[in-house]
């Protein structure tokens, strides 16, 4: 019975979605966190009536087949790349991008991976690196002796030294844009990195073309909205229960076959 | 005599379809633009139910169609810009690598090339039919209701939405996709509005399943108990005719 098999499909579907959906809330309070949504779509249908096909030699048509559906599968897992909403820490290593656009950042296997997490640090020999310690790139150097830090939204970062009165520049941050942003993979830590489906990054000056500015003292809070992926766990968790029940209601169809009278 | 067995095993295949049709729909009902499906039963042969001088002719129960509501899904927000939900008749028109396709589910994105696509990556097309480019360095995207794209203050393009005379001849291909199965031409929809940042959910409705389920279940079962009498009658026939003679 291909019911059977087509409750199984939603209820394999539904369970990914769930999964999404937890994992979404726990990420809640994740910097620059992006939600992700699970997408279905039904899957082939076997027709075993045309619709459309010739009834007769007149030209008539089928003007309805029979086409039964073979249930539902997870097409894809999008991340929503909306604006976080940006809150204040007053950490001067902290940087928000408001706006589009990726910081570069180096990892030890020596490639390029993208993040929004601007919550950055200072490391032993001054250079400005992720939690995790991986470099920013291009590589900001903050000399020892640095009094005070200031990033403009266009990225540039200046210090103020004991003893001298003007600030001086110690480099320029830059962001990556992509074509198709939701096409870049994750690879855990708040990181992604390129893929054929997200082209190849462009990197600009922040404020320039399109691309967001960065706010200095603020990290961006993840874009996941509690009350909807709530409601969601209710609708994927009913969902479910349905399937199961069609799943219940077909194995006693042929339940009572198997009891016919021989 | 055992045409009551056959009568009632036509129901039965009948039954079976009808519940895959309702797992189908079940399973759907979170599919963004899916269209709840019911099957049409029909007696056949389409003869009269009394015909004169001869026996009453045996009647079958066939499955005769499935019937698509296009009835309009519940609009949900999600505030994803490219999210598009068709509110009224229409249609999507999407270039698939296996042709021309329409569809209701509206979630696209752009690809590596700043192309619309869908979430296979089919370009989405616009009013007169071409690829719609986008580029991320012009800033916001915005769909209106009669589906102008524009991003910042320029126009880049019009969303195509189309609709058909007779929507029964499109054939579902799955993917969310549906494919013209007949000569007529696809129409520019009028009456349609598009919502961006909303998604259309299925209209299939929960509780209308489930009660469908139950029937289809318990007329499985009646058949089922119909049978069973058929073989008793047959058993009892044999004995007692045989005892007779």
């Amino acid at each position: 019975m291909q019911a059977l098999r087509t409750a199984a499909t939603g209820m394999a579907a539904q369970q990914l979605n769930v999964e999404v959906i937890s994992n979404n809330i726990a990420n809640m309070n994740t910097v620059a966190f992006k939600r992700q949504r699970a997408e279905f779509q039904d899957l082939l249908y076997q027709t075993m009536e045309q619709p459309g096909a010739q009834s007769s030699d007149q030209g008539n048509i089928v003007p309805t087949g029979v086409q039964v559906g073979a249930g539902v599968k997870a097409g894809t897992v999008y991340r929503i790349g909306t604006q976080g909403s940006l809150t204040r820490t007053d950490n001067k290593f902290d940087l928000a991008i408001n706006g589009q656009g990726f910081f570069q950042v180096l990892t030890p296997s020596g490639d390029t991976a993208y993040t929004r997490a601007g919550n950055f640090a200072i490391n032993d020999q001054g250079q400005m690196v992720t939690q995790d310690g991986y470099l920013i790139q291009p590589a900001i150097t903050i000399p020892a002796g640095a009094t005070d830090v200031s990033i403009s939204q266009a990225g540039q970062v200046q210090v103020t030294t004991a003893g001298s009165p003007t600030p001086t520049v110690v480099g320029t941050l830059e962001l990556s844009t992509f074509m198709n942003e939701a096409g870049l993979s994750a690879q855990g830590s708040n990181l992604l990195k390129e893929t054929a489906a997200s082209g190849p990054p462009t990197n600009g000056t922040p404020g320039t073309n399109g691309v967001g500015v960065l706010v200095q003292g603020y990290t961006e809070a993840s874009n996941v909205d509690p009350v909807s992926e709530i409601t969601a766990l209710i609708v994927a968790q009913r969902a479910y229960e349905m399937n199961s029940k069609v799943i219940s209601t077909a194995d006693s169809m042929l339940g009572v076959a198997n009891q016919v009278k021989s | 005599m055992d045409n009551s067995l056959y009568v009632g095993l036509s129901k039965q295949i009948v039954l079976q379809r009808q519940m895959d049709i309702i797992a189908n729909n079940i399973a759907n009902s979170d599919t963004a633009g899916f269209k709840v499906e019911s099957l049409a039963v029909a007696e056949d042969p389409h003869a009269p139910a009394f015909t004169l001088g001869g026996p009453a002719p045996v009647k079958f129960v066939m499955p005769n169609g499935v019937l698509r509501d296009f009835g309009q899904g519940a609009l949900r927000k999600t505030d994803s810009p490219f999210d598009v939900a068709i509110e009224g008749q229409g249609f999507f028109k999407v270039n698939s690598p296996q042709g021309e396709r329409y569809t209701r589910d509206g979630r696209f994105r752009m690809d590596e090339t700043g192309r619309l696509t869908t979430a296979n990556g089919s370009a989405v097309l616009d009013d007169g039919g071409g690829e719609i480019s986008l580029s991320p360095e012009k800033g916001q995207v915005t769909i209106s209701p009669d589906g102008t794209i524009s991003q910042g203050t320029e126009r880049i393009g019009k969303l195509g939405v189309y609709t058909f005379d007779n929507l029964s001849t499109l054939e579902k291909v799955g993917d969310n996709l549906m494919q013209n199965t007949s000569n007529q031409a696809a129409t520019p929809a009028t009456g349609a509005r598009l919502r961006q940042g909303m998604l259309e959910s299925s209209n299939v409705n929960p509780i209308v399943e489930i009660t469908r389920m139950i029937e289809v279940s318990r007329a499985y079962e009646s058949m089922a108990k119909m049978m069973d009498s058929q073989a008793d009658l047959s058993t009892q026939a044999v004995q007692q005719l045989g005892r007779a003679a």
